[in-house]
């Protein structure tokens, strides 16, 4: 018989009163996910409802937010555009890191080594994006800004590397940003990644190696494809992390509701969650709506992109079925 | 008589073919060492980033370290009071008990979602699967802001209950992902062997596949513990500071480490700094001796089993 028809039989034989129980149970636990999730999204909404009604569409794409006790304008569109931005320039630092560091502790460093990296790795996971955020704008960000001086020096005529007329100083830029998300991502992706990394059939690697192929075509031709489902998992976790990180980024970057499409060195941004936890200590109630609607925008972002995630996931992973 | 002379062609390698590099290099040798040299140096950038967090966190925080720093409390202190005065000890309770009060809920929960998504055979799985790991991607500061709203539905007051139900949604996807992966690592013919001999799937679990997952278990509980431990943005909303220490979660405010961080952050006088880095120190050796335990309890697992 073959393995998965055995596996149906097992589950349908008639189950005692202890199996039911802890089948009831772990049913329930499970079925909770989803009352959590309903109702997440029914308390943002109703307390979202009375600034979405009133600020319509533009809630999510208008530039401008202004709050007076007569009137308030309430729109985030800088500040979404600008989370994308800093997440997706941290996935695109992060991932390369991500793939080397499990490239090495899996197949190239000893093994005591590479359980060394492994831990370390771990314990960077580990790191309260408080502390992250305290290094970021005392320790690194005097680091990044020679990083930014140097790209706009030799580079500035690239509009990616452009600034405005009259900015001096690169700091509080979404580069900086991003490269704090990237050191928050780097550890999801890796674990994620290394795990992959590990389940990989040994023979595989030995034989081609055997059969005359170089580290680098056994990396290219048969590690990556075969790893790439879960590595895509693995950044796709890291950019739903990125896109609702709060307090680190809103240590380093400049906040501002002018647009700030493509000029990373420059130093305004967009982040939607650190927009949330600068408005919120003097919101007036009219704005503690308009709040929840942006929490509301995060929630529905991330969502989707993890609902795609994993279905990438578990394409890519059909063994886990 | 006819000589067979060997092709002096070197022989088709079909993978080597594909590797642009290496051909147009001319050299094998290149290609490899192009490889493993990038990806040192993309690993040392890594660890030199988390080496620098670290030593920075280290170096700074040693500045405000002293035995009232860890056991006194805020109580009568500004942001430009001498170091000589205050310190965490009220933060480091309060930190204690939300993640507590938080993991007593997410622990069994996250366990109960694992088992379902290894052991039993039904359809949803999936689905549950999907839906918990799309909780993991749950922006911390949406978890703030869900109860926040429950707070303002109920017209509650701020407490540390919330603070610890603002954790919770944070802590169970990562708790039931790892368990998951740890469940299914147990070997399924051991699960087999266990109900071939009569046992019902409840003791399988217990007596069969939970040991051998339990350490696999544990880090699903530290890792459960690290994602919010250190979790600001949900308590920012949820909790009222407190000077003082308050373990009772239903009045008052509670002060957490991460709150505390973010303080006297944000208060920008050079001896505030200094506290923000003594708590970061404090904060980091209560992960550090998290993860220690925890690859301890690993470790000696694995001896015990090659004695045997």
């Amino acid at each position: 018989m073959p393995k998965e028809a055995v596996r149906r039989k097992l589950g349908t034989g008639v189950l005692n009163r202890g199996d039911r129980l802890f089948f009831g149970i772990t049913s329930a636990a499970s079925y909770f996910a989803f009352i959590l999730v309903a109702l997440i999204l029914v308390f943002l909404i109703a307390q979202a409802f009375p600034a979405l009604k009133d600020q319509g569409l533009a809630f999510v794409y208008g530039s401008t937010w202004e709050v007076t006790p007569e009137k308030a304008v309430m729109q985030i569109g800088p500040m979404l555009y600008g989370s994308v931005l800093i997440a997706l320039l941290g996935v695109l630092l992060a991932t390369p890191m991500a793939i080397a560091t499990a490239y090495l502790i899996v197949f190239i460093l000893p093994k005591s080594p590479a359980k060394l990296a492994t831990n370390l790795i771990d314990l960077l996971a580990a790191l309260p994006s408080v502390i992250i955020g305290l290094w970021g704008v005392l320790v690194f960000t005097p680091i990044a800004q020679g990083w930014a001086d140097f790209l706009h020096k030799n580079l500035g005529w690239i509009p990616l590397f452009a600034t405005d007329k009259g900015t001096t100083s690169l700091n509080s830029s979404p580069f900086i940003a991003g490269w704090i998300v990237a050191v928050m991502i780097v550890p999801i992706i890796t674990s994620v990644t290394r795990e992959i990394f590990s389940q990989f059939d040994r023979e595989l690697i030995n034989g081609a190696l055997a059969l005359g192929a170089t580290r680098w075509t056994v990396f290219r031709r048969v590690i990556l494809p075969t790893a790439s489902g879960g590595i895509t998992g693995g950044v796709l976790l890291g950019l739903g992390r990125a896109i609702g990180e709060t307090v680190a980024i809103y240590y380093v970057l400049q906040l501002s509701m002018k647009i700030n499409f493509f000029q990373i060195l420059e130093p305004r941004g967009g982040a939607i969650a650190s927009w949330i936890l600068s408005r919120f200590g003097e919101a007036t109630e009219a704005e503690f709506h308009g709040l929840m609607a942006a929490g509301l925008v995060i929630f529905i972002t991330t969502l989707v992109i993890n609902l795609i995630a994993n279905i990438i996931v578990n394409r890519a992973q059909p063994w886990r079925k | 008589m006819e000589k067979v002379v060997a092709d002096p062609r070197p022989a088709k390698q079909p993978w080597n073919k594909s590797s642009k590099l290496a051909s147009f290099t001319g050299g094998r040798g290149f290609a490899d060492a192009t490889l493993i040299t990038l990806a040192f140096l993309l690993a040392a950038v890594v660890f030199g980033l988390l080496l620098s967090v670290l030593w920075s966190v280290v170096s700074a925080g040693a500045g405000a370290m002293s035995p009232q720093f860890l056991y006194q409390n805020n109580r009568y202190i500004s942001t430009t009071t001498s170091l000589d005065y205050g310190g965490v000890g009220h933060a480091i309770l309060g930190t204690l008990w939300l993640v507590l009060l938080a993991t007593m809920v997410a622990l069994p929960l996250g366990l109960a979602i694992a088992v379902y998504l290894t052991q039993s055979q039904s359809k949803l799985r999936n689905l549950v699967r999907s839906i918990t790991q799309a909780l993991a991607g749950l922006p911390s500061v949406v978890s703030g802001l869900f109860v926040l709203s429950i707070i303002s539905f109920l017209g509650a007051q701020k407490s540390g209950i919330f603070g610890a139900l603002a954790l919770f949604p944070l802590m169970l996807p990562t708790v039931a992902r790892v368990a998951e992966e740890a469940l299914r690592l147990v070997p399924a013919d051991l699960r087999l062997a266990a109900l071939g001999l009569g046992a019902p799937n409840y003791r399988a679990f217990f007596q069969v596949i939970l040991p051998a997952a339990k350490s696999g278990i544990i880090t699903a509980l530290l890792l459960g513990l690290a994602r919010v431990v250190g979790e600001t943005a949900p308590l920012i909303l949820t909790i009222q500071a407190n000077n003082g220490t308050n373990l009772n979660p239903f009045d008052g405010g509670v002060a957490t480490l991460p709150t505390y961080i973010y303080g006297f952050i944000s208060a920008g006088y050079a001896s505030s700094i200094t506290r923000a880095w003594g708590a970061s120190l404090v904060l980091l050796i209560l992960v550090g001796i998290l993860f220690i335990t925890a690859r301890l309890l690993t470790a000696d697992k694995k001896k015990k089993k090659a004695k045997k």
